[in-house]
C-alpha cells in the first residue's frame, strides 16, 4: 500500500504545482501522527456540520464524552464541501482522522468495499445498539463484507415545507393529489407570490435532486429509482421523461430565481413569505430563527400515481471510523457513546431539534412538527435516502449539471438525458 | 580567469560546501515538490483511478476521450476567450489608467491608491463580494431598477449567457490596478527631454504617444505579457468561487474542469489527462516566449 500512497501524495502535489494546490493543502488536515497502539492522543472527530447550531450541538456532546474519562475525543469542524471532497484522502491517509460523521447505505459501501472502514460488528451487540431497527440494522451493513461499518445517530424526512401564518393569510390549505397541489400553486401565483422556492444556486444545487428523486419514486416507485441510480437503468429510458413530463407541469410556478440563490437564501425567502412553499430536508432549520420555528409546517409530497406504493426521503445521519485508526478501542468508544439515547438527547437539544434520534428509547423534540414527520416516516411503505446517498458523490455532480440545465432550458430535455447518461456511464465504468 | 597551472593546487576548484548546499538544497526541493509530481501526473494521466482501488493503465484512452468531450471543448475555448479577453482587456485598462494617473497632481496618489486596492485583497474575498453585488437582489439589479433600466435586470451568475463575462469582472478588477503600476513604472522610466524634444517639432500627443511612449514601453510590454499570460492560465480561484464552473459548464475553464473531474466526480486519471495538457500549454507558452525575448536580446 505504500507506493499507493506515495502515488496518490505525487498526484496532489502535481495538482498542487499546476494550480490548485493553494486550495487542497490548505483543506487537509492532518492529525498529528501517534504512536501505534491502542491509544494515542484524544480520538479526532471530524464534523462536517458547520452551521452554528450543529456546531455547538457537537461541541456538547464530545464535552460529554469527554467527561465520561474512558477516553478523550477531539473535535474537528471542517466546511461541509471541502469535507466531501477531502473524505477519500482522509481515509486513504496512513495517519487519518479516527471518527467521521458521515451517511450509511451506497455511500459508506464504496469505502466498506476497499476495506477502508472500521468493522462494527462488536459494538452493535452492545446494549447501546442492540435496540436499533432491523431496517437500520441492514442500513448500516455492508453487503460486501456483511459487516457492520457504521452507526446512525439521527435521520431526517424531507416535505414540503411553508409557513402556516402565510398559508392562512392567503387562506389556502395543504393539497393531498398532484391536482389539488398544481391548484394550490395557480392560487398562489395569482397572489402575486412565487409558489415553490428552490434554492439550487451557489454551492448547493443538490437540492435540486430532491426533485427529481421524489418525482421518480412517485412516478416509477423507489425500487425503480434506487436500480436507476446503481446504473441498472438508463436516464435517457422512457420511465424518466415521464418523471420530467410531470415536472413540466409544476415548473411554470417555481421561483425564478430558483437557480441563482443557494437554499439558505431561499429559506429566507420562504420565511418572509416571498416564496410559498419549498421542498426541503429539516436542516433547514438550523439557519431558521428560534421563533420562527413553531410557524413552520410541512405536506407529504403529493401522491401523483396511487398504485405506486408510498415512498419517503429519510435520510439517516451518523457516523463512521477509518480502517486505519490507531485508536480502534477509543474509536469504538466513542462510537459507542454516540449511539446512547443520552448523547442523541444531548444534540436535539442544543440543536434545532428538527431530527429525529435513532435510539429507540430517545425522546425528540416532541413539537407538533416532529410528531407529524415521525408520522410521515413511519407511514411509509418504503424509505430512500437521497441521491447522492443512494448513488455515490461521485454521480451527483452530473446530476447538478443535468437538472439546472433543464431548469434553464427545459426543452432540450432530450439532448439533457443524453449527456446526463453519458456522463453517468463515466463515473459508472470508472 | 582560468587559473594558471603552476598555480593550480589540487583542491582549488573544488566548490566550497556552502555553495554546492545553495545549489543542491533548492534542486531537491524543486525535484521534490514540481519536477516528481508532475512526472506523476503525467504517469497517472495513463490511468483511470478512482482515487481508491489501484489505478488501471488505460494509455492514451483519457486522451483520446478528450477529443470528443463537449465540455473539454467548451473549457478549452472558454480558457482562450479568457486569455483575450482578460489578458487583452486588463492590458489596454492598466495602460489607460496608468496614461491617466502619471501625472504628478495633487490627490493624485489617492486615486492610484483605490485602483491599485484590489489587489491587495484575496481573490476568493473579492469573488465572495462580487457574488453578493450579482445576487438577483444584489447591488447591481438595484442600480439597474433604480436607474430606469429594470428590464436589464438578470441572475447574472445563473444565466449561461451571462456568467463568463459575469465572472471576467472581478478577476479584471484585480489585474487593472496590477499591470498600472507596472505600466507607471515604465512610464517613470521615460526620459522628459524625449517629449520636449517632440513639442518643439510640433508633434501631437497622439503622435507622441505612437512614437515615444509605446516604444520606450517595450520592455514593460514584455513583463506585462507575461505576468497576464500565466495569470490567466491559472485562473481558477475566481470561477471556482463564483460559479464553479457552471451554469452547466458554460464558464468552464480548463482549470476549474481539471479540479471538478478529479476532484468531484473522482475520475483522477482524466482529471491529471486534464492536468498534464494545462502544464504543456503554459509550458508552450513560456518557453516560446522565453525564445522570443533570449533572441531580441542577442
Amino acid at each position: 500500500m505504500t507506493a499507493f500512497n506515495a502515488t496518490r501524495r505525487g498526484f496532489l502535489t502535481g495538482a498542487g504545482a499546476i494550480g490548485a494546490g493553494a486550495l487542497l493543502s490548505g483543506c487537509v488536515t492532518q492529525t498529528p501522527s501517534a504512536s501505534a497502539g491502542k491509544s494515542g492522543g484524544p480520538v479526532t472527530l471530524q464534523s462536517n456540520l458547520s452551521s452554528p447550531q450543529a456546531k455547538t450541538a457537537m461541541q456538547a456532546i464530545v464535552a460529554a464524552f469527554d467527561k465520561r474519562g474512558d477516553a478523550r475525543a477531539e473535535l474537528n469542524t471542517v466546511a461541509s464541501e471541502t469535507f466531501r471532497t477531502q473524505l477519500p484522502t482522509y481515509l486513504t491517509s496512513a495517519n487519518p482522522p479516527d471518527v467521521y460523521t458521515w451517511y450509511p447505505g451506497s455511500v459508506a459501501e464504496s469505502y466498506a468495499e476497499k476495506d477502508l472502514l472500521l468493522g462494527l460488528d462488536d459494538i452493535w451487540e452492545k446494549p447501546e445498539l442492540s435496540g436499533y431497527s432491523d431496517a437500520l440494522k441492514t442500513l448500516c451493513t455492508s453487503p460486501s463484507s456483511s459487516k457492520k461499518v457504521f452507526v446512525p445517530t439521527s435521520y431526517y424526512w424531507w416535505g414540503m415545507f411553508y409557513r402556516k401564518s402565510n398559508f392562512a393569510k392567503w387562506d389556502v390549505r395543504e393539497p393531498r393529489t398532484w391536482d389539488e397541489f398544481l391548484d394550490l400553486c395557480d392560487k398562489l401565483k395569482s397572489k402575486g407570490v412565487a409558489p415553490i422556492g428552490l434554492g439550487a444556486g451557489g454551492d448547493t444545487p443538490w437540492v435540486a435532486s430532491a426533485w427529481f428523486d421524489y418525482l421518480d419514486i412517485r412516478v416509477n416507485g423507489a425500487t425503480y429509482h434506487r436500480e436507476l441510480l446503481a446504473g441498472k437503468h438508463r436516464f435517457d429510458d422512457p420511465e424518466i421523461r415521464k418523471v420530467f413530463d410531470k415536472w413540466d407541469e409544476v415548473r411554470p410556478y417555481f421561483d425564478p430565481d430558483g437557480t441563482a440563490i443557494p437554499f439558505q437564501d431561499a429559506t429566507t425567502a420562504l420565511l418572509q413569505g416571498r416564496t410559498g412553499m419549498m421542498l426541503i430536508g429539516t436542516f433547514f432549520a438550523d439557519a431558521a430563527p428560534k421563533n420562527a420555528l413553531d410557524d413552520l409546517d410541512f405536506f407529504q409530497f403529493p401522491i401523483i400515481d396511487p398504485k405506486v406504493p408510498v415512498a419517503e426521503e429519510a435520510p439517516t445521519d451518523g457516523y463512521f471510523a477509518s480502517a486505519r485508526t490507531k485508536r480502534a478501542d477509543d474509536a469504538k468508544e466513542l462510537l459507542r457513546y454516540l449511539a446512547t439515547a443520552e448523547a442523541q438527547e444531548l444534540y436535539l437539544k442544543s440543536s434545532s431539534g428538527t431530527t429525529l434520534p435513532t435510539h429507540p428509547d430517545a425522546k425528540d423534540a416532541g413539537t407538533p412538527l416532529v410528531l407529524k414527520g415521525r408520522k410521515l416516516i413511519e407511514g411509509a411503505a418504503d424509505l430512500t435516502q437521497f441521491f447522492n446517498r443512494d448513488s455515490s458523490d461521485a454521480l451527483q455532480p452530473t446530476a447538478d449539471t443535468a437538472l439546472v440545465h433543464y431548469l434553464a432550458k427545459p426543452k432540450e430535455i432530450g439532448s439533457i438525458l443524453t449527456t446526463w447518461q453519458r456522463g453517468a456511464q463515466k463515473i459508472w465504468s470508472r | 580567469m582560468a587559473p594558471t597551472g603552476s598555480a593550480r593546487r589540487p583542491g582549488a576548484t573544488r566548490v566550497p560546501p556552502v555553495v554546492l548546499a545553495f545549489v543542491l538544497v533548492p534542486l531537491l526541493a524543486e525535484a521534490f515538490w514540481v519536477f516528481w509530481p508532475a512526472l506523476q501526473g503525467f504517469s497517472l494521466s495513463l490511468t483511470s483511478w478512482d482515487g481508491l482501488s489501484a489505478p488501471t493503465f488505460v494509455g492514451l484512452g483519457n486522451f483520446s476521450e478528450m477529443l470528443h468531450d463537449t465540455v473539454f471543448r467548451t473549457a478549452a475555448i472558454n480558457t482562450v476567450l479568457w486569455l483575450l479577453l482578460f489578458g487583452g482587456l486588463s492590458a489596454a485598462l492598466g495602460l489607460g489608467a496608468a496614461l491617466l494617473l502619471q501625472q504628478e497632481r495633487r490627490g493624485i496618489g489617492f486615486y492610484r491608491a483605490a485602483l491599485f486596492l484590489p489587489v491587495v485583497f484575496s481573490l476568493v474575498a473579492t469573488a465572495l463580494v462580487w457574488q453578493a453585488m450579482y445576487q438577483p437582489d444584489g447591488l447591481i439589479n438595484h442600480v439597474l431598477q433604480a436607474v430606469g433600466l429594470g428590464g436589464w435586470k438578470h441572475a447574472w451568475l445563473a444565466d449561461q449567457d451571462t456568467a463568463f463575462y459575469a465572472v471576467i469582472v472581478p478577476a479584471l478588477w484585480r489585474q487593472v490596478g496590477y499591470v498600472m503600476v507596472l505600466y507607471l513604472a515604465g512610464l517613470k522610466g521615460i526620459d522628459p527631454v524625449l517629449y520636449e524634444a517632440a513639442k518643439v517639432d510640433g508633434a501631437t500627443r497622439v503622435q507622441q504617444f505612437r512614437h515615444i511612449t509605446l516604444p520606450q514601453l517595450r520592455s514593460v510590454n514584455a513583463v506585462v505579457l507575461s505576468v497576464i499570460v500565466i495569470d490567466s492560465l491559472r485562473s481558477f480561484d475566481v470561477v471556482w468561487a463564483l460559479t464553479r464552473g457552471g451554469p452547466y459548464h458554460s464558464s468552464e475553464l480548463l482549470s476549474t474542469y481539471m479540479y471538478s473531474t478529479a476532484f468531484q466526480s473522482l475520475r483522477l486519471g482524466y482529471g491529471s489527462a486534464l492536468a498534464v495538457v494545462i502544464f504543456v500549454l503554459a509550458f508552450g507558452v513560456i518557453v516560446s516566449y522565453l525564445v522570443r525575448a533570449f533572441r531580441e536580446a542577442d
